[in-house]
């Protein structure tokens, strides 16, 4: 009886601990997203007087409309979820249907063909951006959103492999159900393949869009000008002008908007995401 | 024609487009950088001429190359281990105490700096940073300590860009851990408790071995993103300073490419990047993967 107390005292000191360490590293953790919360809604002479707040002073929305006074932070925000969106739509659009030929179809090449596309999700972005730069000036497409997203959509290699799997681990008695019922090939894919995963298709969506949205070096080189930034993109300008200024105050209320729409999108999907990593 | 070509036929086109793409904007100018590396480009005329090897020749010859390989190396050994391990060891105390009410409290906390990307990423971290009225030094006399210059400081700032790096990239890799450890079933833990292995001997035995292919995943993937993705960090906090002490590869070829329209250097520091990762990437296949046990 003793030890059992014992042991139980040990564990519940334990658990102290861990609770006292998760605790601790969760408010380091969100220390600096709280801090600019606090300085994103207060004036920026008081930040620059005081720093330290975990909570807005004399709330103002003062800083959203300076920042907006120095850079057309509104379009920036449109320009990122147009962006976003739409390398979402594309790699949707380019993984989904691959991705069912490749664990449904009958090829001699198919098995070939999915090691070509899946192998290049080792290849680090850099690698490629000199030559497409290239290309894209030569184009004259320099300074344009479509510079920004068509060559951001074929990094699919995880989105292919990752549908390939959710789509194989389907019981293939529904494919054979459907075939006897005189469904195609392409009929099944429409019919039984994309409607079984679609639960996980808002999880990947939401990591498509946490990608596009913080693009951040091609989107450097691609938009030049002012106008067509993306909000991530945008942020480098205002790190510039750091020193004697100190515009804290507008930076932070760019940062809030540069998360907000990830947050959102993650929120959405949250669900999707529990089911799509928990149902390994 | 008959079902089975059909079905080829139809396997062929849904490919297609993915394959297409891929080979178009990812083979192709990987392939184009080889060329690139030997040519040299005038930008007033706009046009390329052969160069042989000088490219080579300027960029491997030079410091930066030299201190950006390096600090890449620095890179690699300081935020691999801390963005594996780290959310491990965070993933083992949210299992711990799962149930509990504050437990989601600490997963969403955790997992929030990897929604910002990595220019916002250092753009939060500028004021706190700031060495003449940041909240950090703030706090450092605040406790009787000295303040540091932090990302201005020869000596600090690759800790510093290190720092941010991996407070804005560990919240994924703990997902991912926290997801494969609460697939292993209880009774096999419970089972070796009371077989009386301690705590660390389960983690070994237990935990690692069923966790493997994740592990292996958490461990390629992390590779990648310290190679490729610290550049938003860098540009935003140190533009590569003070003295090139943050400048890694990527930003290197960036600086070269497209701030000095060195298309032939950049290209070769892209291919010598492209070398490394695919020496990376097969010795872990080559030497981790064989430990890996796929259930």
């Amino acid at each position: 009886m003793r030890d059992a107390s014992h042991a139980g005292r040990r564990a519940a000191v334990a658990r102290a601990l861990v609770h006292v360490t998760l605790a601790g590293a969760s408010l380091a953790t969100v220390f600096p997203l709280v801090w600019m919360l606090a300085a994103a809604f207060t004036p920026n002479d008081l930040i620059l007087a005081r720093p330290f707040r975990l909570w807005p002073e004399s709330p103002t929305l003062a800083n959203f409309a300076a920042a907006a006074d120095a850079y057309p932070i509104w379009r920036w925000l449109w320009n990122s979820i147009v962006a976003a969106a739409a390398v979402t739509a594309g790699k949707l659009a380019l993984s989904l249907p691959a991705a069912y030929a490749f664990a449904r179809g009958r090829h001699r090449w198919r098995d070939a063909a999915f090691g070509f596309v899946i192998v290049t999700m080792a290849f680090p972005t850099v690698m490629v951006i000199v030559p497409t730069y290239l290309v894209v000036v030569r184009l004259g497409a320099l300074d344009s959103l479509p510079a920004l997203i068509v060559p951001s959509i074929p990094y699919i290699g995880f989105y292919v492999f990752f549908f390939r799997q959710a789509m194989k681990a389907l019981p293939s008695e529904m494919f054979e159900a459907a075939s006897i019922d005189g469904a195609g090939f392409l009929r099944q894919f429409v019919d039984i393949a994309l409607p079984n995963v679609a639960h996980v298709v808002p999880a990947l969506a939401a990591f498509a869009f946490l990608g596009a949205w913080n693009i951040f070096l091609w989107g450097q080189l691609t938009l030049g000008s002012v106008e067509t930034k993306t909000l991530t993109v945008g942020v480098a300008l205002f790190s510039d002008i750091e020193g004697a200024q100190s515009l804290w105050g507008p930076l932070m209320a760019v940062n809030c908007l540069a998360i907000l729409p990830v947050l959102v999108a993650f929120l959405l999907a949250r669900r999707s995401i529990e089911r799509a990593f928990a149902s390994r | 024609m008959d079902a089975a070509d059909r079905r080829a036929l139809s396997t062929a086109g849904l490919v297609a487009p993915a394959v297409l793409a891929v080979a178009a904007f990812l083979y192709l100018p990987i392939a184009a950088s080889g060329l690139l590396a030997v040519l040299d480009y005038h930008p007033a005329t706009q046009t390329f001429r052969f160069a042989g090897l000088a490219n080579i020749a300027a960029v491997l010859g030079g410091d930066a190359f030299g201190r950006a390989a390096w600090n890449t190396l620095v890179y690699c050994l300081v935020l691999v281990p801390a963005q594996v391990l780290v959310p491990l060891a965070l993933a083992l105390g949210l299992r711990e105490i799962a149930g509990s009410r504050t437990a989601p409290v600490y997963y969403a906390c955790l997992f929030a700096p990897t929604l910002v990307s990595f220019s916002v990423a250092g753009a939060v971290w500028l004021p706190l940073l700031n060495p003449i009225n940041g909240v950090l030094n703030e706090m450092l006399t605040a406790l009787g300590l000295p303040p540091s210059r932090w990302h201005t400081d020869a000596r600090a700032a690759l800790w510093v860009v290190s720092l941010v790096a991996f407070w804005k990239t560990f919240g994924l890799n703990l997902v991912l851990w926290y997801a494969a450890l609460m697939t292993i079933p209880k009774e096999q833990i419970e089972a070796a408790r009371i077989d009386g292995a301690g705590f660390f001997r389960r983690v070994r035995d237990i935990d690692i071995p069923l966790a493997s292919p994740t592990a292996f995943f958490i461990l390629v993937t992390t590779v990648f993103t310290t190679l490729d993705d610290i550049v938003g960090i860098i540009d935003v906090l140190t533009g590569g300073g003070p003295f090139e002490r943050t400048t890694n590869l990527p930003y290197l070829l960036w600086q070269r490419g497209l701030v000095f329209f060195q298309f032939g250097q950049a290209s070769v520091i892209a291919l010598v990047t492209i070398a490394i990762v695919a020496i990376l990437t097969w010795v872990q296949f080559r030497f981790v993967e064989r430990r890996v046990t796929y259930a």
